[in-house]
């Protein structure tokens, strides 16, 4: 029995190697080089690698960029009505009794000064 | 560690698998002339010898390109590509399956295709061949994978065992028992062999 299994071994063994088509490693490059194109567009690591650079000089530029002055230019104050004043935060300013001109005063009151109110 | 049991094996692929892993198309074109054989074998072979077995061995080779830097060098660049090639087969025969089930209501079964005949003498390459396939066809792939991994690519028992995650044992009894089933199919070839 063991004999049969070294034999049938040794057939097998000597199988002949198939044909290899003569064109078959440039078939194999034609493929990886069609693949490429559009496989490479889809792979996020060569993005992540191109957008680096781009990603350290964003970074850069927020960290080296002076931030934004408090202008110090007066604001041309808008006349509120005292008896009116409305503030969004609130939630009694939410009342059906809060009148119009009130309601426009909030919206085009900075909120900064509507909250130092 | 030991990985797989085959860390201590030298990879006689090694030095082309790190310059094909870093981009050189030079050191990868020598590894496809190197294994393109064995993977047509394998390609055959799996497929029951029909047509598209030269395309599964191109397209194992181009994934394997594709793949080649996450290849850690736990197995020998040899089995990678087996696994690759393997992979490969099973994606389109399942591809396959899927699209017959669709299209044929009779529902013809996944067993491979049987080789044709071409009745040459037996003497001749292609006939021999062609014998060894068809008997091979005949066996169920649990155990013609492994008695092809080992009796025609020459991988060894625990590289086997790796490449197919079972125990060594469970690949020695299908081996013997694949080699048991071929016995009598071969029976030309052993007389002559013998």
């Amino acid at each position: 029995m063991f004999d049969d299994q070294e034999t049938v071994a040794a057939v097998l063994r000597s199988t002949p190697p198939p044909d290899v088509p003569g064109d078959f490693l440039a078939r194999v490059n034609a493929r990886i080089d069609a693949t490429a194109g559009w496989l490479g567009l889809a792979d996020f690591r060569t993005w992540t690698l191109r957008l680096a650079p781009a990603a350290a000089a964003l970074a850069l530029a927020g960290l080296l960029w002076p931030a934004p002055s408090v202008s110090t230019t007066p604001v041309p104050s808008v006349t509120a009505t005292p008896a009116t004043v409305f503030s969004p935060s609130s939630s009694s300013d939410w009342q059906q009794d809060v009148t119009g001109d009130a309601m426009l005063d909030a919206a085009l009151t900075p909120a900064d000064r509507g909250r130092a109110r | 560690m030991e990985k797989e049991g085959l860390s201590a094996t030298v990879d006689p692929d090694g030095e082309l698998v790190t310059a094909a892993a870093a981009g050189s198309r030079d050191a990868f074109d020598e590894l496809v002339r190197r294994h393109q054989s064995a993977m047509l074998t394998l390609a055959r072979v799996l497929t029951g010898g029909r047509g598209d077995a030269d395309d599964l061995a191109q397209e194992a080779f181009v994934r394997a390109w594709r793949n080649l830097p996450a290849f850690r060098g736990d197995s020998t660049f040899r089995t990678w590509l087996h696994r690759v090639a393997i992979n490969v087969v099973r994606t389109s025969q399942a591809k396959e399956g899927r699209l017959r089930r669709l299209f044929d209501a009779g529902g013809r079964s996944d067993e491979p295709f049987d080789p044709p005949d071409t009745g040459e003498p037996i003497e001749t390459a292609l006939a021999r061949r062609q014998a060894i396939d068809r008997a091979l066809a005949s066996l169920p792939y649990e155990l013609r994978l492994p008695v092809t991994l080992r009796d025609l690519q020459g991988l060894e028992y625990k590289e086997i065992a790796a490449l197919l995650k079972v125990p060594i044992g469970t690949v020695e009894s299908r081996i013997f028992r694949a080699r048991q089933r071929l016995r009598p199919l071969l029976a030309s070839l052993v007389e002559r062999h013998v």
